[in-house]
């Protein structure tokens, strides 16, 4: 045997104990996925780094919010404020998205009075969306079904049972 | 009876071809990850992902800065896959890159060692030569191996980073000279003697627990 190898011999059987160090079990198999999310994660970053550069002002937005947290505070104050707006002018609103009458003349009135009896006079409207052909032609807003009731009539009950 | 020939020739010739068709393959998992096909890029981590965490872990004796340096060779050898020119193959490249990046970690950190030693795995108990090692009349006989690991790894950290990857790169993962002197860049003879004056420091340091 090589003498130089003979001296080292004790410290080779040493450093075998290396060999056995091992990661926590599963560490394998989440690490190129690590890897693969990370190069994933960098690319996406390059390209809003570089859709960023292309608008100048927008650079100039994104510095004074990245180093002012003021500003960045405002900034998302003033966006909250303008969702929470929308949503009010939403809800006010009338809704114009199903049952939209079209008037074929637009000297007849859209809405008529709700205080009146209902006359079914011939469709003088057509509407839009409307599949199910049993829907009565009427305009939107007196398709109401508690109008359709009519206003019900109460009675006073008696409490005094009949006697036989 | 003999052996035709021609079937002995086949059998020599089978582990041969397949290191080819692994050489083939690599190449044609590393054209497509140059084309940003990032499931070849996966292929190749995982073919390697071991040994070059082994290397980093060994350096550092940190799991978590061997996690992260080692994940930050693969993506840098990723993003730097045009520049290779493919004249060595691209474990060694990427070998290069991850010694090149632990060795400059090392460098920034250097007097402060925090070790983060991974777990002995079961077969640690049965191997022979570790047996023998602790069976031994050492002077510290009721040495055990968790102890041992960690008089092993503090060692090592004594040892400066260029010696420190000669004995990680032969003594533990096995590695020849020569693909020893591919990835560091210098040659064989630099390799040798490196090898020795870092046995015989690591010698001095753990001469209480050999015999």
């Amino acid at each position: 045997m090589n003498p130089e190898q003979e001296n080292f011999e004790s410290l080779r059987r040493l450093l075998t104990l290396k060999r056995h160090e091992q990661p926590p079990p599963g560490y394998f198999n989440r690490f190129s996925r690590e890897v693969i999310a990370r190069i994933e994660a960098g690319e996406m970053g390059a390209d809003r780094r570089s859709w960023i550069e292309n608008h100048s002002w927008l650079q100039s937005l994104w510095r004074a919010l990245e180093t002012k947290p003021i500003m960045a505070g405002t900034f998302g104050a003033a966006v909250c404020a303008l969702l929470f707006c929308g949503i009010i002018y939403s809800e006010q609103s009338p809704s114009l998205s199903v049952g939209l009458p079209v008037a074929e003349n637009p000297e007849l009135p859209m809405f008529q009075a709700s205080s009146r009896p209902l006359e079914l006079a011939p469709p003088t409207t057509q509407y839009l969306l409307t599949s199910n052909a049993a829907v009565p032609s009427l305009p939107a807003r007196e398709m109401d079904l508690f109008q359709l009731l009519g206003t019900p009539s109460a009675q006073p009950a008696s409490l005094v049972f009949p006697r036989n | 009876m003999a052996e035709p020939a021609s079937r002995r020739d086949a059998r020599q010739a089978q582990p041969e071809s397949r290191a080819d068709e692994t050489q083939i393959d690599e190449r044609v998992l590393v054209e497509r990850a140059r084309q940003g096909d990032l499931e070849a890029y996966d292929a190749l981590v995982r073919r390697y992902q071991e040994r070059i965490y082994a290397t980093v872990y060994h350096m550092t004796s940190n799991h978590e800065d061997a996690n992260d340096l080692a994940q930050e060779a693969f993506i840098k050898a990723f993003h730097a896959l045009n520049s290779f020119k493919g004249g060595s193959s691209f474990y060694t490249w990427v070998y290069r890159i991850a010694v090149n990046k632990t060795i400059n970690f090392l460098k920034q950190r250097r007097n402060r060692t925090l070790m983060s030693l991974d777990d002995l795995d079961f077969n640690a108990e049965h191997n022979p030569d570790l047996v023998a090692l602790i069976s031994e009349r050492t002077p510290r006989r009721e040495v055990n191996l968790v102890e041992l690991q960690e008089k092993l790894n503090e060692a090592m950290q004594r040892l400066s980073e260029p010696h420190r990857l000669v004995v990680t790169l032969h003594d533990v993962q096995g590695l020849s000279h020569e693909e020893i002197a591919k990835i560091m860049e210098c040659n064989i003879g630099t390799v040798r003697s490196r090898l020795f004056y870092a046995r015989q420091q690591l010698q001095a340091f753990l001469s209480d627990y050999l015999k």
